[in-house]
């Protein structure tokens, strides 16, 4: 990699006071599962002058509920996440989207904050400068946006304008199901942004001088079905072609809460809330589910190559409401397994 | 305004030895943006962990820091201060010489085709078996899901892998 | 199996096997090098560029640059087939075309003196479409091919290199047939294999004219002989080979990465290390070659193909080297496959603005069946033939006849493997799953299944030349001198297998020689199926020729006439009196015994792999999810049964299979750009994604190897994508004629089904 200021931060204001120093010359740098592949194929108008590590930052990894919240540190790691007892049994959709990101080495350093806050995937973006690149576009701020006539198979298929590359964050779309905050700190103090409204079609609402520090949750109470999928070619590494989150809560056979977000669609999650509207008072059999899967992708707009996304989507909205999982999230084993529990032997493929 | 410091050396432990490394241009010490494998390969001599697509998405540098599975590739040296990591070299028992067991299982089932990708592999498999000593089969094709072969030698690396799991099939 | 052996067909340690599983296998990038400098290249933001103006002085002057190189200060030194492309040229071909070479005391700093030469380009149109840039006035790549058609023939066949197949009488073959269909199908998603070790090379000149160059390729003396023809044969060139971490054909020639690594050396004095990134590697080195077909069938109700004609058209990028070479293969593989008398098949090899296309398993063969089987399958539909009968009936059989690659008629004189296709049959369940074409296999709510089944066989197993020498050490060891290097298929501890067969020596006692051009016999390489039954012959007649001087030297201390001896780890004895015996090293310690052995080509031969698949279609989603895959075979004898079960587990790799799934190589057919030039947006199979697989491997002994053996590795990744298209064809009810089933086409094509079924269409 090019070279670059390396700076340890020990505290939040260290961070803060350093990327404000650097005034938009530097990048925070927390699992560097994201940052690296950016840096290293050097397809920004600009390298970086300073790299700020805040792993070395002290109480930014934690999961806990207090006062009717839960709260998790930016530096929470994936794998954390996706192990947490807590989040499986009451924050399944959370749960299920950090583990079906990328691969267990990258769960293993990549953090919260990071993901919600990584740089989006389109291939014209992040060509690489020493194949015949960089390539020039809108998100760029420095030419015309190529996947328009070009290739956009996984590019936005709802409120597309300007940059029409989407948002690649699993946990994202989860925490828009829960109605998420993001603690925001920077020079002038906190603030709080929700989840919902944190992302704009070039990027996110961060100050080149903020930095996540915690995610905040409204706790969720009661019997809420919820799930997270994720449509992928493959399994995993894969990122969203579509994804969905829902938390749907029954009684007595009738809806009476519904929360779906989608993924992968738009520049940021994309809350259906005309669905959500449709099925609270109803019950969840495949008529009402068809019904709710179109509002949910009401204004659905498709490029030249991404039409059938809109089908993927209504399919998710659709098995979530009906509580049928799709098989592309790997399997994920809920139980816990010590060295004294050996689950029996699963069927060898030969 | 708190200082902003950058570090002088980073020190950390190496396949069971202490390492410290001067952080610098020279040709021995390490710069602040040089990789954790590039200083494994270029500057520690330390061939083994292997350089495939040097951006997180193959699982070929695979090493353990602190028993965890993680790619060396995007890691930065300066940052792995304090850590504990185990590449390839250092699976070997350091006073016997005698292979670690997943090594030995993995020649024994010819788990293997070209051999690049092995080195990665087996240490995901370690890092899983670091934590969960009989493993399914489904969790450890999970844990090495991140790991990329393309001569295809998954099916035998599984039955390797799990020869050694306690409980599991004999070779 | 014949006769039981020593270690002919037992699982035995590989002789790198500790090597790789502690890391300490060197390939190339792991050797180290005193002075090395690191080269990088310098590459075009176009597909097709003029260079109007170049200058290197700012990234001369960086520190720790030793060279810059454009194309006004190299030699005109050209590759290719014809040579036409120089190794940097004024006119750039595709996005990634090397523009410059730098050679500077570290990666980065070469990194950074790219970033200081200034180009001035002049735009050109590009044509990325293999029709369109056949068509007057499309923009012409090369003075050389006018209408951007690639001279046909590929020099190293002869002058009578297959091109086309033509033969019999056209008009009464489809007079004779029952159905005529028509058909096109594309196989023109490119893919790559990826290897996971990166392509590269060190090169290290002396004045005034000799190259070492260490290279990671198949076989050293490719590399020298190809490098020799590019540098003018002015050079003399020595080629050291190393383990290589992966190749699937696409590691036999790497004239360019090896010449800039030669160039910077000439121009520094120093050693150069060249190794691309993987970026590099998907966007500018070697890719299946793109292919479509349009044929027309005629068919007889009991399957006999009566005449096929039409036109196969292949693409190559921006130059070839071998696609001619792929193209003559492919066209003698296809009449192995379909038992066929009139033929009136015609081909082209179109070049246009995109990374060029290769060597890659499957080697033309591949390409053209993905491209056939589709069209037949057709005609097969029409008369309701299943096409598991279909290849049985069509697959060669001995004393057929073909055209292979140089234009020569050969007679077959293999094994007819209808037996081992039935086996796989039975142990895929076919009869149970077939239920008629377009037809699904099983349904479950959204869920369908479909099945499918595809063939593949070359006859190069026998092919080109191979020569090995054994040398033998009184002590009682063995050494195989052999230019090999090892790629991924165990083969150079399968030929030290087959010596100690042969010399009934202790494995152990046995060793290979490094890989290299200098010191090693000529080998054409561990390509195609040719390891065992080619090379494994030579290996072998080297260690009878040692093993006979041996007993020459032998036979007067023993008082008998050599016939009469034998020997078993490291003892010499008489046949029937095993007690009258001396140790190796009675006939001398100051001797040396050299044998050697030659393979001459045999191309009446030919392998055999039947892969039969089965599919999940989601039909909401258009999700293609691969449930079971049952190779069948027949090998002869298994040398090494773990190594054989990669090989044919293989096929789930090497842009085999899962070509017609998910891989593709996505180009921007407007800029140029290949969109998918890293590891998680061009996609490859995962551990967790694994189908349920099978190899049945029938062992029928070929008399003329000594240890009845044939060859499968190559063809073990090319039935698998035609059979996908047609599992997923009858799971959805309608023809698929592109690759890869993504889900928007699978969509796409369940609407159509829908549509039809609505207005009461048939398929």
């Amino acid at each position: 990699m090019r070279s670059f200021t390396h700076i340890n931060a020990r505290t939040v204001d260290e961070a803060v006071a350093a990327m404000d120093k650097f005034d938009g010359r530097a990048r925070l740098n927390a699992g560097g599962t994201d940052l690296f592949g950016v840096l290293k194929d050097e397809f920004l108008p600009e390298y970086p002058e300073a790299v700020v590590n805040i792993k070395t930052i002290k109480g930014l990894d934690y999961i806990k509920e207090e006062k009717d919240q839960l709260q998790i540190g930016a530096l929470t790691k994936l794998s954390t996440l996706s192990e947490s007892r807590l989040l499986k049994e009451r924050y399944g959709a959370l749960a299920e989207a950090a583990h079906a990101v990328a691969s267990p080495q990258i769960r293993n350093v990549a953090s919260i904050g990071g993901n919600i806050c990584q740089d989006v995937r389109c291939s014209y973006y992040r060509y690489p400068r020493h194949i015949g690149g960089p390539i020039k576009c809108a998100r760029k701020g420095n030419g015309p946006c190529l996947a328009l006539k070009g290739d956009n198979r996984y590019h936005a298929i709802l409120n597309g304008r300007k940059c029409f590359a989407v948002c690649p964050s699993d946990t994202a779309v989860a925490l828009a199901v829960y109605d998420a905050q993001v603690v925001v700190v920077g020079p002038h103090g906190k603030r709080m942004l929700s989840l919902k409204s944190f992302y704009t079609p070039t990027g996110n609402l961060l100050e080149k001088n903020e930095m996540v520090t915690e995610i905040v949750v409204p706790s969720v109470t009661g019997q809420a079905r919820q799930s997270f999928q994720k449509f992928t070619l493959r399994s995993p590494i894969d990122f969203a072609i579509v994804s969905v989150a829902s938390l749907i809560t029954v009684v007595d056979g009738i809806c009476t809460d519904a929360r779906i977000a989608l993924g992968a669609v738009a520049s940021g999650p994309h809350r259906a809330a005309e669905a959500e509207e449709f099925l609270k008072g109803r019950p969840l059999d495949k008529e009402n589910a068809s019904k709710a899967a179109e509002l949910a992708l009401n204004g659905a707009k498709s490029m030249s190559k991404n039409a059938y996304k809109i089908k993927i989507a209504k399919t998710l909205v659709k098995r979530a409401i009906r509580g049928q999982a799709v098989e592309s999230a790997p399997k994920i084993n809920f139980s816990e397994t010590t060295v004294s529990d050996r689950k029996c032997a699963d069927k060898r493929d030969r | 305004m708190p200082k902003l410091r950058s570090a002088r050396r980073v020190k950390f432990t190496l396949n069971g030895e202490s390492r410290t490394l001067e952080i610098g241009r020279l040709s021995h010490q390490v710069e602040p943006s040089h990789t954790l494998l590039y200083t494994l390969r270029e500057t520690l001599g330390l061939m083994g962990t292997k350089l495939t697509c040097d951006n997180g998405a193959c699982g070929c540098c695979t090493v353990l820091m602190d028993g965890k599975a993680v790619l060396s590739c995007m890691l930065l040296t300066v940052e792995c201060g304090g850590t504990t990591v185990t590449t390839i070299e250092g699976l070997k028992d350091r006073d016997t010489g005698m292979l670690d067991p997943l090594q030995q299982s993995f020649i024994d089932h010819t788990a293997f085709q070209c051999g690049f990708c092995t080195p990665g592999i087996i240490m995901s498999a370690k890092a899983l078996l670091n934590g969960n000593r009989s493993p399914t089969e489904d969790q450890v094709k999970e844990a090495l899901s991140g790991n990329f072969c393309r001569c295809i030698s998954h099916y035998q690396v599984v039955q390797a892998v799990l020869a050694v799991s306690e409980g599991g099939a004999s070779p | 199996m014949i006769a039981p052996y020593r270690y002919i067909g037992k699982a035995t340690q590989r002789k790198d096997a500790l090597g790789i599983v502690t890391g300490t296998v060197q390939y190339l990038n792991d050797v180290k090098f005193k002075d090395l400098l690191y080269g990088k290249v310098l590459r075009s933001p176009h597909p097709h560029a003029m260079i109007k103006k170049i200058d290197k002085s700012r990234a001369e002057k960086l520190p720790g640059v030793k060279a810059v190189l454009t194309w006004e200060n190299v030699p005109d030194w050209k590759g290719g087939t014809p040579g036409v492309t120089r190794i940097l040229g004024q006119k750039l071909r595709f996005v990634g075309d090397a523009v410059a070479l730098v050679a500077a005391t570290s990666e980065e700093i070469a990194k950074e003196a790219l970033s200081l030469i200034d180009v001035e380009y002049e735009v050109l149109q590009a044509v990325f479409d293999e029709e369109e840039a056949m068509k007057p006035g499309a923009p012409q790549l090369y003075d050389e091919f006018p209408g951007n058609i690639v001279t046909p023939g590929f020099p190293v066949f002869g002058p009578k290199c297959l091109s086309a197949i033509s033969m019999g009488d056209m008009e009464k073959g489809f007079a004779e047939a029952d159905v005529i269909t028509e058909g096109t199908c594309g196989y023109e998603n490119v893919p790559n294999p990826i290897p996971p070790e990166p392509p590269g090379a060190v090169a290290l000149w002396e004045e005034p004219n000799r190259v070492t160059i260490w290279v990671s390729n198949q076989a050293p003396h490719v590399d020298r002989m190809t490098l020799s023809e590019v540098f003018g044969r002015e050079v003399e060139i020595f080629t050291h080979g190393h383990p290589v971490g992966g190749s699937f054909g696409t590691k036999i020639i790497t004239w360019q990465v090896q010449s800039y690594a030669t160039l910077l050396s000439r121009a520094t004095g120093r050693p150069v290390k060249l190794i691309y990134t993987k970026e590099e590697h998907i966007a500018a080195f070697v890719l299946r070659p793109s292919s479509k077909m349009n044929a027309r069938v005629g068919m007889k109700k009991d399957g006999t193909v009566t005449a096929v004609s039409g036109k196969w058209l292949v693409g190559t990028g921006h130059y070839s080297m071998t696609s001619q070479a792929q193209l003559a293969v492919g066209l003698g593989e296809v009449q192995i496959m379909t038992r066929c008398a009139n033929w009136d098949l015609q081909t082209d090899v179109v070049c246009t603005n995109r990374n060029a296309s290769g060597s890659v398993r499957g080697f033309g063969g591949q390409e053209l069946k993905c491209a056939f089987i589709p069209i037949l399958s057709q005609a097969m539909a029409k008369l309701n033939l299943d096409p598991l009968e279909f290849f049985k009936k069509n697959y060669i059989k001995p004393g057929d006849g073909y055209y292979w690659r140089d234009g020569n008629w050969y007679t077959y004189r293999g094994i007819d493997y209808t037996a081992a296709m039935d086996r796989g049959a039975e142990r895929f369940g076919w009869q149970e799953k077939w239920r008629g074409w377009l037809q699904p296999s099983a349904q479950k709510g959204p869920l369908k299944r479909g099945v499918g089944v595809g063939v593949h066989g070359n006859a190069d197993i026998g092919e080109d030349t191979s020569e090995a020498y054994v040398r033998l050490s009184t002590e009682g060891t063995a050494t195989l001198i052999t230019s090999l290097t090892e790629h991924g298929t165990g083969q150079r501890s399968n030929y030290v297998k087959m010596i100690g067969e042969v010399l009934q020596l202790p494995l152990e006692r046995i060793s290979i020689s490094p890989s290299d051009s200098v010191i090693a016999p000529f080998d054409f390489g561990p390509v195609g199926s040719r390891g065992t039954y080619a090379i494994g012959s030579a290996a072998i007649s080297a260690a009878e020729d040692a093993k006979h001087q041996l007993f020459l030297l032998a036979a007067p201390i023993l008082g008998v006439p050599p016939e009469e001896l034998e020997t078993m780890d490291g003892l010499i004895f008489v046949k029937n009196r095993p007690e009258q015996c001396i140790p190796w090293i009675a006939t001398g310690h100051d001797r040396t015994i050299i044998g050697y052995g030659r393979f001459e080509p045999d191309y009446t031969l030919a392998n055999c792999m039947t892969t039969f698949v089965e599919v999940e279609v989601d039909t909401e989603t258009g999700k293609v999810t691969l449930q079971k895959v049952v190779n069948a075979t027949d090998v002869g004898q298994i040398i090494d049964p773990p190594g054989l079960e990669g090989q044919l587990n293989g096929c789930l790799g090497s842009s085999g299979i899962d070509s017609a799934i998910f891989e593709e190589t996505i180009l921007d057919s407007t800029t140029g750009h290949i969109l998918v030039a890293n590891m998680i947006d061009y996609k490859w199979r995962t551990f967790t994604e694994l189908p349920e697989i099978d190899n049945v491997v029938l062992e029928t002994p070929i008399s003329s190897h000594r240890f009845r053996a044939i060859g499968v590795g190559e063809v073990a990744t090319s039935p698998g994508p035609s059979a996908i298209l047609m599992a997923v064809s009858n799971a959805v009810g309608t023809w698929f004629h592109e690759y890869p089933v993504t889900p928007e086409r699978v969509l796409a094509a369940l609407d159509k089904v829908k549509g039809k079924e609505r207005t009461g269409g048939d398929s």
